[in-house]
């Protein structure tokens, strides 16, 4: 492939990866499922969120015929000729098994309002595997919604994954999730507009850019950057000093500041010049500088926030054995590079940029894909009460 | 027999339309009241527990809202009629044979999602756009000014969107006026002024009527033009509703603001069709 088709090539894809896709606003919500609103609607008992701590490990069993994934829309590789995943097609070579792989991951919390009935009856509408944020992911594993996998069957998660993501609050060991991939939070700036470098989260408080400044409706992304920006590990935060760094972007949009909270529209502002210095994700900052070379991505010197997506067995899933296959044949450094090459996120299995230095050297060499870990930071897992707070606390800050 | 049959056609030919009705109105309508009477979260399930003070708290938090949705649609209702009724008029009486060729250029636009109409608005409207720097050069809009995420640009938003909900039925209502009523208006000596306050405009009554409401109603729960064309400070109700219910699934909050909404709207065109008459919704009576 010359250079050229290479760039068509990833134009068009970049131009769809899952966060491309609005999160939130007016087509977010032209797209809810009816099935959540109805679900939602049906009479419900509480549920009794039984402790799981005990739960059994999944059983040793047979390879299934079929496995059923769930998964968000553009999130694996595709032969655009053949129609085909390769990686799927790899894991049926090994295995025999004919992955049934459903983009049906929209959005976390309607995709939750649609199992939500079922997966509370121990049933999991025939899902063997599904792809969610973290944060809901813990929410997942505290009702009891997810099986508990046997790491002694799986070799090659427990060897090759990577220390940032492998031991959250919510699941220290990653018994009840592994990640598929990840993103970075970091600010991006348009080097010719604002008159200098940025460095820091700080900077986008700075007048100058006054009216200039766009930040990210997804709460946690937000909300991290600047409580590492106001020196606090998001990791460690009380609720306290969330509210306030809430408080302090309420009031930067107050003041005209922050211009206003975007999903991946952001993209489209900062191009045409709209905004000069944002908040974004690695993900689209790939195409983005490809499209004006005076776009930067940095990471921010306080450090920068990370948003990962896991993989869970829901309880009831058909095909657990095998889905627990699944989930470790991606941590296969060979496997995972092919996603990786393909979908432009951070991988979490080590050993994908030694197999890439080969296959793709510009990849491999790629910080947005590969960057310094050190650094990253997770959001902590609140009780339900907390989050519900903290949410509403966001949701008035940006205007809603 | 025939006559039991007979008397059974009016119940068959609204069967159709009553079951239609029945489906995609009543229900929702009961599931709606029935959740905003809720209490309870996504994770753990609702319960029915007659909460009425979801009602009560959603208007003290979201008054703000609330009042904004009402002024811009107001607004976007005033400004859209400004600009209809005399490009109906036009249309309908000097329009000739282009009639037809201008009146698919008033809804050509519809040809395209609504989306997509708001969101070139943002190409449109941009800091550095053709309409910002024109603006400034004749010094309409200060230096740092910007069109972009301002009220203005929701507003102006809405007014586009809904427009041609105003222009057809005005148009269709000024079509129908017999162009001779006018003459004899002439020819007793009617001042331009007089013809058109004393004979156009009751006999357009019905359309703008017509016209008001087609608009003013859903701008008043729009959500879209405030999101993608304004900033926090423009939030409409709709904004909120849509936040309720994806981002917080606080589904009786949203359910009871939307009842709230409704409440409002139909109390204000109770009164404004009490104000206005309820004859100019059926029928042009004074026209004739």
């Amino acid at each position: 492939m010359n250079e050229f088709e290479r760039r068509f090539d990833r134009m068009i894809r970049e131009e769809l990866t899952r966060r491309r896709l609005l999160r939130r606003g007016a087509l977010g919500a032209l797209s809810v499922s009816a099935i959540a609103y109805l679900a939602a609607c049906g009479d419900d008992e509480l549920s009794s969120g039984e402790d799981e701590s005990e739960a059994k490990a999944i059983a040793k069993g047979e390879i299934s015929k079929t496995l059923t994934f769930a998964n968000w829309p553009l999130y694996i590789d595709i032969d655009d000729k053949t129609k085909e995943r390769p990686t799927l097609e790899k894991f049926k070579a090994k295995y025999g098994t004919t992955v049934d792989y459903v983009e049906e991951v929209n959005d976390n919390t309607e995709f939750f309002g649609k199992v939500r009935q079922e997966y509370e009856q121990g049933k999991s509408g025939g899902r063997d595997i599904h792809c969610v944020t973290d944060w809901m992911c813990a929410r997942m594993q505290r009702l009891g919604f997810v099986q508990r996998f046997d790491k002694a069957e799986m070799p090659n998660s427990t060897k090759n994954i990577e220390d940032a993501v492998a031991s959250p609050d919510f699941d220290p060991k990653r018994e009840y999730s592994m990640p598929w991939q990840s993103g970075q939070v970091g600010l991006v700036y348009r080097s010719d507009l604002t008159g200098g470098d940025l460095s820091s989260v700080n900077d986008l408080f700075d007048p100058k850019f006054k009216g200039k400044v766009t930040f990210l409706s997804e709460m946690r992304d937000s909300v991290g950057s600047v409580l590492l920006s106001d020196g606090i590990t998001p990791e460690e935060a009380s609720k306290d000093q969330v509210l306030e760094a809430i408080e302090r972007i309420e009031k930067a949009s107050k003041d005209g500041q922050i211009r206003r909270f975007t999903g991946n529209d952001y993209t489209k502002d900062i191009l045409k010049g709209d905004s000069e210095a944002l908040l974004g994700w690695s993900g689209d900052a790939i195409q983005l500088t490809a499209d004006n070379p005076d776009i930067r991505f940095v990471q921010p010197e306080e450090g920068f926030m990370v948003f990962t997506d896991s993989m869970q067995i829901p309880v009831g899933a058909p095909h657990a054995f095998t889905a627990q296959k699944m989930i470790d044949f991606v941590y296969d450094p060979e496997i995972q590079a092919a996603i990786t090459a393909y979908v432009n996120y951070v991988p979490p299995v080590k050993g994908t940029k030694e197999v890439l230095v080969e296959q793709d050297p510009e990849i491999a060499n790629n910080e947005l894909i590969f960057p310094d870990l050190a650094n990253a930071h997770n959001f902590k897992t609140f009780s339900p009460e907390d989050e519900r707070d903290i949410d509403e606390a966001f949701q008035r800050a940006i205007g809603a | 027999m025939s006559r039991t049959r007979r008397s059974l056609v009016p119940y068959a030919l609204l069967a159709p339309g009553m079951l239609w009705l029945a489906i995609f109105f009543a229900i929702p309508l009961y599931y709606m009241a029935e959740i905003s009477l809720k209490e309870g979260t996504l994770e753990t399930g609702y319960q029915l527990t007659w909460h009425f003070q979801t009602y009560v708290d959603a208007i003290k938090n979201y008054d703000s809202q609330l009042m904004r949705s009402f002024q811009y649609a107001g607004l976007a209702t005033l400004i859209s009629l400004a600009i209809a009724f005399p490009l109906a008029y036009a249309i309908a009486f000097r329009g000739g044979r282009y009639k037809t060729a201008l009146l698919l250029m008033v809804i050509l636009p519809f040809f395209t999602t609504y989306l997509v109409r708001t969101l070139s608005w943002q190409t449109i409207l941009d800091d550095s756009g053709l309409v910002v720097d024109a603006l400034k050069a004749v010094g309409l809009l200060a230096d740092d000014g910007r069109l972009l995420a301002t009220t203005n640009a929701v507003v102006a938003g809405i007014t586009y969107n809904f427009l041609p909900f105003m222009i057809l039925p005005v148009y269709a209502a000024l079509e129908r006026i017999d162009p001779r009523m006018l003459e004899a208006a002439y020819d007793l000596y009617a001042k331009r002024r007089d013809v058109i306050t004393r004979v156009v405009v009751p006999a357009a009554a019905p359309g703008i009527v017509a016209g008001v409401l087609l608009t003013f109603i859903p701008a008043a729960g729009d959500f879209v033009n405030a999101e993608l064309l304004g900033t926090p400070q423009q939030s409409m109700i709709g904004t909120v509703i849509q936040s309720r219910y994806l981002e917080i699934t606080d589904y009786p909050t949203a359910a009871a603001l939307s009842f709230i909404l409704m409440l409002i709207i139909l109390v204000l065109v109770l009164v404004y069709a009490r104000f206005v008459g309820t004859e100019s919704l059926t029928g042009a009576e004074e026209a004739r």
